[in-house]
């Protein structure tokens, strides 16, 4: 049922709270190898289709494949390996460094009783050193400034060496510069190493820079999806987001970049 | 979510027609056969009347005005500190009264006779402003204010039990205080009580839409909130309207932690609406519990202490709506514990000193005459057989516990979690009590049967309880209390009957390692030794599962299952050490605090430490409760509250060293 170039696949997946249907069964590929924005206003099921995808909520009903594989099929570390995920509230850190911090991601490989090896400690400082961390490896993640602490939750993502990255609003928090950062590195993981990316953002003008492919929730169904010049239209956004908008290309890189008339 | 006041309403006009009903059946028949003239203006010689008029009746409102002043004390601490946990026995008020009436019956009689309530308020506001000297150090973070509360309570509880235990005969009329009788005698306690708590009520309502904003945190003071200020004004009304109680009936505890989240459970949801129907809640459940027990007292002739009752009581309904209430999860964790970070090599002088301590506590004792002696050699030999299972009892009993307590404050991610607050040991308590109850003349074996059947039923209970709602967070630990504050009332409304059996069960609680024969200590022991290679595996998962269940979920935990097996590792260990120790040692709440403290971090090192320091304040608790009061003994349950207590209170007012620079600049949020 999934085409090679998918990293999920559903089909039909759905789920309901109590009376409050947060997803239709709704039908989606997201593309391996590339970053998709996942858009739309507050309480459209965005987090709760990342929390789907990242198997941290079971849906009512329909199927969902990684690679082609039933996510249901995968034990729960060997899920691990292919697939990371960073919640959109980042939990305390209860007095570990950055470096600790990271090489929580190696527990995938290790596990309970594995030896923790050389590779896992070279795989750490390489995802230290991408996240440009290398100099702060020692502090306690507690000092850290917001950037400084979502680059490091970001290592441990990238120390897990998943080749699928789940990521909720990891920029919510923080300031221009500290959010093109994040998201170039983001970029980088899907441009550099081939991960597949699938990012909660509410900037569509970030999105539009950094994302290969966009999917917008409305009320729990899929609203629209594709590539940011498709899709960053005057009239789709208006349709989309009830205000009317205007798109303008960006005079350096050509992009759509938009903003409300 | 609408404030479904409605909803309230109706509960509430659900318990007050029941608290009429109870008391139209307890005092209708004795009111109606009087008539008013005598009613009115009883004389002396008229004794049903004189009981009706200066008893029965004043009970009557000194009740409805406790209940209410209990359910707004607790609204407040519950506010104020930002947990569904907090209640006037946490903050220390209690244990500081109850501690202040003990020392002040011992040494200074003629206090009482002058105000036995202002000697128990001061003794509240004493206990308070020690809390709130450590809290001031971190700014009055409500997560420092319930964990130094919680340790001034234990320790001044310990310290009251000692004072008993040591003076048993002259404090017994302490044990049904302690327990909360609401009995009267005139209208005085009334008639005084209710300006006061009128003037603290009114200061509560002025506090009220300050108070909605402490829910902001940080973001209030961007609102124009002076929080330290407010905090620490509702902290006093909160205080005041307990300590009043407390002075006027005794501990009625758990009523505070109740009526509050009975509130909440049934519709209140705004603060505004909760500080009325909390105070309500609190007010009518107690007058139920108390005109039934009076029936039944009535009936069967059976004293039992109201304030025990109530908990035994409120407790199943708050278990009840543990399963439904949607506790918050803690923002900020234990971290806030974490000053710098040593090098795990530190755990060999922790090593070293415990292997100095043991030895210690074999060699040391007191001779005929009272002067200290070593005993070397051959001249040790005699005494081996008894203090060898003793200090190896203590010794697993002690790291047991704090292994249990770093397991179960990961995994709850809350500070104040412990075996002692998960009611796993009072579990124990119980089958000891039903043992020693039921049998006529039960053997070491059946006491050790029932004590561990205890433990595996209230985890039973525990994990029946959290099921559904998974095993993170507050949910596991309000259940657990809800457990544990009804097995304790249980217990204390035994012991209140006087029976000589409850005697032994108390000298059992106490944590006496007096009866610690080889056996039990073998069994501490090889537990202990067992657990040893389990630790590093544990530690592992125990450490992602302390970063959360999504966090753990992500990395391939089976986080349900890994919590399931540290919940149970923990009450069988807690099980194993509350059979030597007692379950009033608070080993388990202290040593991973006072490990974490010190600096040791990661969940690894942080078992090693926090085993090594139980163990070690146990044993030094062992032979302190041996040889300072010789020839009697001090149990080593108590003991080792009043040394881990001071130890962590220390380490909790140390000051910030330059060397902390990098991990603790900044103020604590909590």
């Amino acid at each position: 049922m999934s085409q090679p170039g998918a990293a999920f696949s559903l089909r039909e997946i759905g789920l309901r709270i109590g009376e409050r249907t947060v997803l239709h069964p709704l039908t989606l590929e997201l593309p391996a190898g590339a970053v998709t924005g996942l858009l739309g206003h507050n309480g459209s099921g965005k987090s709760t289709l990342m929390k789907i995808l990242a198997r941290q909520l079971q849906p009512d009903s329909g199927e969902i494949a990684l690679f082609g594989t039933p996510l249901a099929a995968h034990a729960p570390r060997r899920l691990a390996r292919s697939l990371a995920y960073l919640p959109q509230h980042t939990p305390d850190t209860d007095g570990l460094t950055v470096r600790e911090l990271a090489a929580l991601g190696r527990y995938p490989w290790h596990g309970p009783f594995g030896r923790v090896g050389d590779l896992d400690r070279q795989k750490t400082e390489t995802a230290l050193a991408t996240a440009n961390l290398l100099p702060l490896a020692d502090r306690l993640v507690d000092t850290l400034s917001g950037g400084e602490r979502q680059r490091a939750f970001l290592a441990m993502l990238v120390a897990q060496d998943a080749v699928c990255l789940l990521l909720d609003e990891p920029i919510s928090a923080l300031d221009v510069a500290q959010q093109i950062d994040v998201m170039a590195f983001v970029r980088r993981q899907a441009t550099e190493h081939g991960r597949s990316v699938v990012v909660i953002l509410h900037d569509l003008n970030i999105a539009a820079r950094f994302c290969d492919r966009l999917v917008v929730l409305s009320r729990g169904r899929v609203a629209a999806q594709g590539t940011p010049d498709a899709l960053l239209h005057p009239d789709r956004l208006e349709a989309l987001y009830g205000v009317p908008m205007g798109v303008f290309p960006h005079p350096a890189s050509g992009r759509p970049v938009t903003y409300v008339l | 979510m609408p404030d479904t006041l409605g909803r309230s309403a109706l509960w509430l006009a659900a318990m007050a027609v029941l608290a009429a009903c109870l008391t139209a059946v307890n005092l209708a028949p004795g009111l109606a056969s009087l008539g008013l003239d005598r009613l009115l203006a009883p004389v002396p010689s008229d004794v049903e009347a004189m009981v009706m008029a200066y008893s029965r009746l004043p009970r009557l409102c000194i009740g409805l005005l406790c209940g209410a002043a209990l359910g707004l004390s607790g609204t407040l601490f519950q506010q104020v500190m930002r947990n569904p946990l907090a209640s006037p026995s946490t903050i220390g008020v209690e244990a500081g009264a109850g501690f202040a009436l003990a020392a002040a019956t011992l040494y200074l009689p003629g206090l009482l006779g002058w105000s036995r309530g202002l000697v128990a308020l001061t003794g509240g506001f004493a206990a308070v402003a020690l809390v709130l000297m450590i809290a001031g150090r971190f700014r009055f973070a409500p997560l420092a204010v319930v964990l130094g509360g919680l340790v001034v309570g234990f320790y001044l509880s310990a310290a009251t039990t000692t004072l008993a235990l040591l003076h048993e005969y002259r404090l017994a009329g302490l044990f049904v205080w302690g327990s909360g009788s609401l009995s009267q005698q005139d209208w005085r306690p009334t008639l005084e009580l209710l300006p006061r708590l009128a003037l603290a009520a009114l200061a509560a309502a002025l506090l009220a839409r300050p108070l909605v904003l402490l829910q902001l945190d940080e973001a209030a003071r961007g609102l124009g909130l002076r929080i330290a200020l407010v905090r620490a004004g509702a902290l006093a009304v909160a205080v005041a309207l307990a300590g009043f109680t407390v002075s006027a009936v005794g501990v009625i505890g758990f009523l505070g932690l109740a009526a509050p989240s009975i509130a909440r459970a049934i519709g209140a949801r705004r603060l505004a609406s909760r500080m009325v129907v909390a105070p309500l809640v609190g007010a009518l459940l107690l007058t139920v519990t108390d005109q039934a027990l009076q029936i039944l007292t009535a009936a069967t002739g059976m004293f039992l202490p109201t304030g025990a009752v109530t908990a035994m009581l409120g407790a199943p309904a708050l278990f009840l709506l543990a399963t439904r209430l949607r506790a918050a999860e803690p923002q900020h964790g234990a971290r806030a514990l974490v000053l710098t970070r040593v090098s795990s090599t530190w755990l060999v002088a922790l090593l070293a000193t415990l292997a100095v301590l043991a030895l210690a506590s074999l060699v040391l004792g007191r001779d005929l005459g009272g002067a200290w002696v070593a005993d070397l050699g051959a001249g040790l030999e005699p005494f081996l057989a008894w203090r060898l299972p003793r200090m190896v009892g203590a010794l697993a009993a002690g790291a047991l516990l704090a292994v249990a307590g770093v397991m179960l404050q990961r995994l709850t991610r809350n500070p104040m979690a412990s075996p002692e607050v998960l009611g796993v040991s009072a579990g124990s308590a119980f089958g000891l009590m039903v043992a020693l109850f039921t049998m006529s003349a039960p053997g070491q074996v059946a006491l050790t049967a029932c004590a561990a059947l205890g433990a595996a039923a209230t985890l039973g209970v525990l994990l029946l309880g959290v099921r559904r709602r998974g095993l993170g967070g507050n949910q596991a630990l309000l259940t657990g209390v809800a457990v544990a504050a009804f097995l304790m009332a249980l217990l204390s409304a035994v012991t209140a009957t006087g029976d000589p059996r409850a005697l032994l069960l108390m000298g059992w609680m106490a944590g006496s390692t007096y009866r610690v024969d080889a056996a039990g200590a073998t069994v501490a022991a090889v537990l202990a030794l067992a657990m040893l290679p389990a630790l590093p595996a544990l530690a592992r998962q125990l450490e992602h599962l302390s970063l959360g269940m999504p966090h753990a979920r992500a990395l391939g935990i089976p986080a349900e299952r890994s919590a399931l097996l540290v919940l149970c590792g923990a009450g069988l260990l807690t099980a194993a050490a509350t059979l030597i120790v007692g379950p009033l040692s608070f080993v388990g709440l202290m040593a991973p605090h006072i490990a974490k403290r010190l600096g040791f971090a990661r969940c690894l090192p942080q078992l090693a430490a926090a085993a090594l320091l139980g163990a070690g304040v146990m044993v030094t608790a062992d032979l302190l409760g041996r040889t300072v009061h010789f020839p009697w003994q001090i149990p080593a349950g108590l003991l080792s509250a009043l040394i881990g207590a001071p130890i962590l209170l220390v380490l909790l007012l140390r000051p910030q060293r330059r060397r902390a620079r990098q991990s603790a600049r900044e103020p604590i949020r909590a």
